[in-house]
């Protein structure tokens, strides 16, 4: 017995003598097994896309923040140099020897007295 | 009825059916064999292609010392660059290492010679490169050539401070000083990467179990340093280390306040970041923290304190003064100059420094006489209340506990050992001991734990300060403190009116300390005949003291006592240095 004569069965089974014949039946409208499987393996194929281009997607931010990343440190050693550089502008052999330094005049200490 | 073709293409079918279910037989085997029982081989191998794990090194912390209001960076890193090669990837040698010279220079053959080096893919050209010439290196693109950032401690402030910073060593680990004590707090935490990469290394961020830890940095140390007080004293030290042919000169400068050294040096000293040029490694120590010697009658001022605070003297009480005194047999006597049998009081005995009245002050203690009564008290003194004998756990490497002999009779001459004790001989201090006992009988009686950090910022930015620790209370009354202060300035005013010129503070200032000779010990239990350290305890303030002075003079050449003329002219310019730089508040109504 095929699917459609399974389902011509059902129809008249309940089709009763004294029923009005020309009663209206919907007709249900169900997919076949191959149809079924097709839609399966393309939903299937539809959730596998998404899960990759949710993957390749994330794995681009990977990428972005690893470039953030370096940014970062580039930004941290910029910051370091400056420091050093700062430390040194201030560090009292380079004062000592600046052009303010040698411009000053030595006065005898008032507080104390040396000999 | 099926034919006999039939029968033969049904049997080739069968034939064909067969083999594709042989193979299929073999490919599962075989697929059972890579995948199941050598299934931690391949994956092993899969990971070891993709798996990345490294650690993220953490930046270590940088040092400041305070100037004024604000902290002033004295130890930082700088990323310098390590230039290597693989010789696998050089294809055109001359030219890679004719490319390099320019930047890094050396010469183009020696260059060369590194890059055919055989058996090695790792080889290193040039260390210490500036960003910008490992810019100019990145930017050749040369295939085989590569860059590696190192961290290295840089100082501004030249050899400022140097063994009291200490240094980092090779392998990035701090030696000597505060680099060393504090090795663990600078150094940070490092961070890690565990994550499957693509070929460039970049972590995939989509696959599970990946882990990334960030690295935590090194604490930030702001000392309690004062920049410009420090490089004075360096100056001074390298001066009178010159001036008094001294064979080492340490000095401490310390706030009895609260603890906190204000100043700490030592003559030699060395540059931090050519340390692998040193000859001498002692020079790395922090003498002033690490050697422990007999101080000489500096010790008097703890040994009167002792007495006041016991009650058995008073700053007026006067004594009949032999002029020496048999001890187990030994004679213990004064110099020369102090003039022979007389009466004497506290301040004559700290002026003319008379060990025989340091031995008296200790025979008070016992009753009249040296005996266990006397060795006990003064031990308890020397101990518990002065914590002479333990380190002071300040933040530097490689402090000893100093010595002080037990007070139990050990039959090998305990009453001359502690008599010696009581002028300074036969026990070992360090001057950082001495400054922070002094300043506990000087500040009221509050013995404060000795410390070199002011406070530690996180790498989160949070700042922890460091405030002052109280180890103990009641070291001496408050009424002692306040009668040693003068005795100790009338030693200074009594030195000035002995030809010290260099003693001639104002009167808005209050200036006092003692001098200490000592005779150093030579092997099988005696003393050298010939040499000395000199060795001075002092303070400087207004109203009340403010710093507390230590230096240490290791057998000065000069002629004269080495106290006198070793210790006391490098404390003078020291107290000089602090009232003319305003670093001392003058007394009331000045």
């Amino acid at each position: 017995m095929t699917y459609s004569s399974t389902l011509a069965l059902n129809r008249t089974r309940y089709q009763g003598r004294n029923q009005n014949s020309v009663s209206f039946q919907a007709q249900a409208r169900t997919l076949g097994p191959i149809s079924n499987t097709i839609t399966l393996i393309v939903l299937a194929c539809l959730l596998g896309l998404l899960y990759l281009t949710q993957v390749t997607k994330t794995n681009a931010f990977g990428y972005q923040i690893n470039a953030l990343q370096q940014q970062q440190s580039s930004l941290n050693s910029q910051h370091s140099d400056l420091e050093n550089t700062s430390a040194r502008l201030q560090s009292l052999s380079r004062v000592q020897g600046s052009a303010v330094a040698k411009s000053l005049v030595p006065v005898a200490p008032t507080a104390t007295v040396q000999n | 009825m099926a034919t006999s073709d039939d029968n033969q293409a049904i049997k080739r079918v069968r034939i064909w059916y067969g083999l594709l279910l042989l193979v299929l037989i073999i490919f599962s085997v075989r697929l059972f064999y890579v995948q199941i029982i050598n299934y931690n081989h391949y994956r092993a191998a899969a990971l070891g292609d993709q798996l990345k794990q490294y650690q993220i090194p953490a930046t270590r912390g940088i040092i400041e010392a305070r100037e004024g209001g604000s902290a002033i960076p004295i130890v930082l890193n700088q990323k310098l660059y390590t230039l290597y090669a693989d010789p696998l990837y050089i294809k055109n040698v001359d030219k890679t290492a004719a490319d390099i010279v320019p930047i890094i220079g050396g010469s183009v053959s020696h260059y060369a010679q590194l890059m055919r080096t055989k058996g090695s893919r790792y080889v290193i050209l040039a260390k210490k490169l500036a960003p910008d010439q490992q810019a100019k290196i990145a930017a050749l693109k040369s295939p085989g050539l590569g860059t590696q950032a190192v961290d290295f401690r840089i100082y501004p402030q030249g050899s400022l401070a140097s063994q009291v910073l200490g240094f980092v060593n090779n392998d990035g680990k701090g030696e000597y000083g505060l680099e060393q004590a504090l090795n663990k707090q600078l150094a940070g935490t490092p961070g890690q990467v565990k994550a499957v990469t693509d070929a460039n290394g970049v972590p995939l961020a989509a696959t599970k179990g990946n882990v990334q830890t960030a690295p935590q940095n090194g604490n930030t140390i702001v000392t309690t340093l004062d920049l410009s007080m420090q490089a004075q004293m360096e100056q001074i030290l390298a001066q009178q280390y010159q001036k008094t042919k001294s064979k080492g000169l340490s000095a401490i400068i310390m706030d009895p306040n609260t603890g906190k050294i204000k100043a700490m040096a030592n003559y030699p000293t060395f540059d931090p970041s050519t340390y692998q040029n040193v000859s001498d490694p002692s020079v790395f120590q922090n003498a002033a923290v690490s050697n422990a010697i007999e101080p000489g009658s500096s010790m008097k001022v703890l040994t009167t304190a002792a007495a006041l605070d016991q009650g058995i003297i008073q700053p007026n009480t006067s004594f009949y003064d032999p002029a020496h005194w048999i001890v187990d047999g030994f004679n213990i006597t004064d110099i020369e100059e102090d003039g022979g049998p007389r009466q004497q009081n506290i301040a004559s005995l700290l002026n003319l420094s008379l060990n025989t009245g340091a031995t008296w002050l200790l025979m008070q203690m016992g009753g009249g006489q040296i005996n266990s009564k006397a060795r006990n008290a003064w031990y308890d003194y020397m101990a518990n209340h002065y914590r002479l004998g333990q380190a002071t756990n300040i933040e530097q490497g490689y402090e000893p506990n100093g010595i002080v002999p037990k007070p139990q009779d050990n039959g090998a001459g305990i009453d001359l050992t502690y008599a010696e004790t009581s002028f300074g001989q036969g026990l070992q201090v360090t001057a950082l001991q001495m400054a922070a006992a002094d300043s506990s009988v000087l500040n009221g009686g509050t013995y404060y734990q000795p410390t070199l950090i002011d406070q530690t910022v996180q790498a989160n930015g949070q700042a922890v300060v460091n405030k002052p620790k109280v180890l103990a209370r009641k070291v001496v009354l408050p009424k002692v403190s306040q009668e040693m202060q003068p005795l100790l300035e009338n030693v200074v005013q009594q030195h000035l009116a002995e030809g010290f010129s260099y003693l001639n503070f104002s009167p808005a200032y209050s200036v006092g300390g003692k001098t200490g000779t000592a005779q150093i010990a030579a092997p099988g239990g005696t003393y050298y005949s010939d040499r000395f350290n000199g060795t001075y305890v002092g303070f400087v303030g207004g109203d009340k003291p403010q710093y507390v002075i230590v230096v240490f003079n290791q057998q000065p050449g000069v002629a004269g006592y080495a106290g006198s003329y070793g210790g006391q002219p490098v404390f003078a310019d020291l107290a000089h240095m602090l009232i003319n730089n305003s670093y001392v508040t003058p007394k009331s109504g000045q």
